[in-house]
């Protein structure tokens, strides 16, 4: 774990990291890959990878139309809205 | 120095469900903004998806018709990244465990047959829509369409050419309409498609750098964004630089490809196994249920349209290559016995107006229902041909219904011998010069004296019952 790996993760997930806890941060998470890496000393080669620890299926849906029109309760709660559309800071494509 | 273009698409078909892949809400397209969302859609704490089964069972379809493996175990993953539109901050998709791999299509280019083989199709959510130019300073979010449900079906870089790429979406639309698992609609949206573009040297084994052309959504714009694309990196290479591996946008005013996000926002989509969803089990027994009730697909109509129906080969490719086409026949071939009759409206005027108007036939104003109803007013001798062609373009410019287009401007056929007698008595009385001219051997000129009894009834009489009863008048 390095500087530059942090600087990536932290944008990427849009988390600001304080200078001053940087230093910490880079070491906590060093320390927590080193722990789950001791994981790759399990041979797996034969194993299957597992989608879910919850060995069980999904339940599924019918294709039926259940949602209620909540549009005003919706743009309501929502931090910034029109009448119509949720609204955010400006963004160009 | 000669070059090789590689291409793969990856094309993104809407699934004509009614409700979204993970949730309760509608589908429907155009409805007022943000009526048609779920708490699931929005990702509200404490929800949970639940996979729409309906989604799998028509990828499944896709799947069988492209001879593929289906996964009956599947899976799914999330893709992070951040967009206003996609609101729990990454998509649910289809990474690890897809429901669709290896399959493989049939194009025809010009004239060469080509199998382009799918890598995967998988299922994901597709997510809302920004509005960027409506608001001074600030975007809005419509989430409607979050949720609604997608197939991306992802190709081998097997494509070589611009035509090719068109040939296969062209094939994938096909496909997809006739299974009845997407409307096909390009201008609402249901297929759009990525297009990943590099070049080689000729001959070379190695894949050069590619470039990923987002969000094309017309036939013709397929074709510009990759000529435009192969000339640009020909021209870079050959000054002695590189390509980047980006995405690029394709700008169908200015007809060129433009870059369009910086490096530090490098595609890292940290996917992983979406804790939210347990794997999705086909059993055999649905399996088995789809594949004895996939639709007839466009290869077997067209045999069985030539071997049972007995249509030329020309007639049966037209009419099979696409779904409201056949639909068409279909629906006119319940009203009369008469295929070959129909297959010549078809394959004739039908397909004219189409070259005309340059549209497709699902985008004229041509229902299956009022085309049936015209081949049953010519094949049971209400209106002449003749006259079935003015009512079949009154038909294309209003799309009002043939039979009142006939009660309303009177055009039922004059069957009746004595009426067509006097009238044919008429026309002989006032142009002797003519009769003595037939009679003393000028054989053309019975179709002077059709015309003449045609002109008299407004085109309205029956031309079989004209010939005869003029054949014996003129004896």
């Amino acid at each position: 774990m390095d500087k530059k790996t942090v600087t990536t993760i932290s944008y990427l997930s849009r988390l600001k990291i304080d200078d001053e806890k940087e230093e910490k941060i880079i070491n906590d998470l060093g320390n927590i890959i080193e722990f789950v890496d001791q994981l790759n000393d399990v041979d797996t080669s034969e194993i299957a990878p597992l989608a879910n620890p919850l060995e069980k299926t999904a339940k599924t849906r019918k294709d039926i139309v259940t949602a209620k029109n909540l549009k005003k309760e919706l743009l309501d709660v929502a931090p910034s809205a029109n009448e119509d559309y949720f609204l955010v800071p400006r963004v160009v494509e | 120095m000669s070059w090789e273009t590689v291409i793969g698409l990856e094309i993104h078909v809407q699934l004509s469900t009614k409700s979204k892949l993970f949730s309760g809400g509608s589908t429907e397209f155009g409805a007022e903004s943000n009526t048609h969302v779920d708490l699931i859609d929005m990702g509200l704490p404490g929800v949970l998806p639940v996979a729409n089964k309906e989604a799998f069972y028509k990828a499944i379809r896709f799947g069988l018709a492209t001879g593929a493996n289906i996964n009956q175990t599947s899976s799914f993953d999330r893709k992070n990244y951040f967009y206003p539109d996609l609101p729990k901050g990454y998509q649910i998709t289809q990474m690890a465990q897809p429901i669709v791999e290896k399959g493989s299509i049939k194009i025809a280019v010009d004239d060469y047959e080509k199998e382009i083989n799918i890598t995967r199709a998988h299922l994901e959510e597709d997510a809302g829509k920004s509005i960027h130019d409506m608001f001074e300073g600030e975007t809005g979010v419509d989430l409607n369409r979050a949720g609604t449900p997608l197939l991306e079906i992802v190709s081998e870089p097997e494509i070589s050419s611009a035509k090719e790429a068109v040939a296969y979406f062209k094939a994938i639309r096909q496909l997809v309409t006739f299974l009845d698992i997407c409307d096909g609609n390009m201008a609402q949206g249901s297929m759009r498609c990525d297009v990943n573009v590099s070049i080689k040297k000729s001959g070379d084994k190695e894949l050069g750098t590619r470039a990923e052309l987002k969000n094309i959504n017309s036939f013709k714009f397929i074709e510009k964004a990759i000529n435009f694309e192969i000339d640009r990196q020909i021209k870079l290479i050959e000054n002695g630089e590189s390509i980047v591996q980006e995405t690029r946008l394709y700008d169908s005013e200015k007809n060129e490809t433009r870059s369009m996000r910086s490096k530090e926002e490098a595609n890292d989509y940290r996917y992983f196994p979406c804790p939210d969803l347990l794997p999705v089990i086909i059993s055999d027994k649905e399996l088995k249920e789809i594949k004895e009730n996939l639709p007839e697909l466009p290869e077997e109509k067209e045999i069985r349209y030539i071997n049972e129906i007995g249509l030329d080969e020309s007639e049966a490719k037209i009419i099979s290559s696409s779904k409201t086409m056949a639909n068409m026949f279909e629906e006119a071939s319940s009203k009369t016995d008469d295929a070959k009759l129909i297959a010549k409206w078809l394959v004739g005027d039908i397909s004219a107006l189409l070259n005309k108007d340059n549209i497709d036939i699902d985008e004229s104003n041509l229902s299956a229902e009022n085309f049936g109803k015209l081949i049953e007013r010519i094949s049971d001798g209400t209106i002449s041909g003749k006259i079935a062609k003015s009512v079949l373009e009154e038909v294309w410019e209003t799309a009002s219904d043939v039979d009142e287009i006939i009660q309303s401007k009177g055009l039922v056929q004059i069957q009746d011998e004595s009426i067509l007698e006097d009238i044919a008595k008429k026309v002989i009385e006032s142009n002797p010069d003519q009769v003595s001219a037939y009679k003393a051997g000028k054989d053309k000129l019975f179709g002077f004296f059709v015309g003449q009894i045609m002109k008299e009834t407004q085109g309205k009489a029956n031309p079989k019952a004209v010939n005869e009863i003029l054949k014996d008048l003129l004896k």
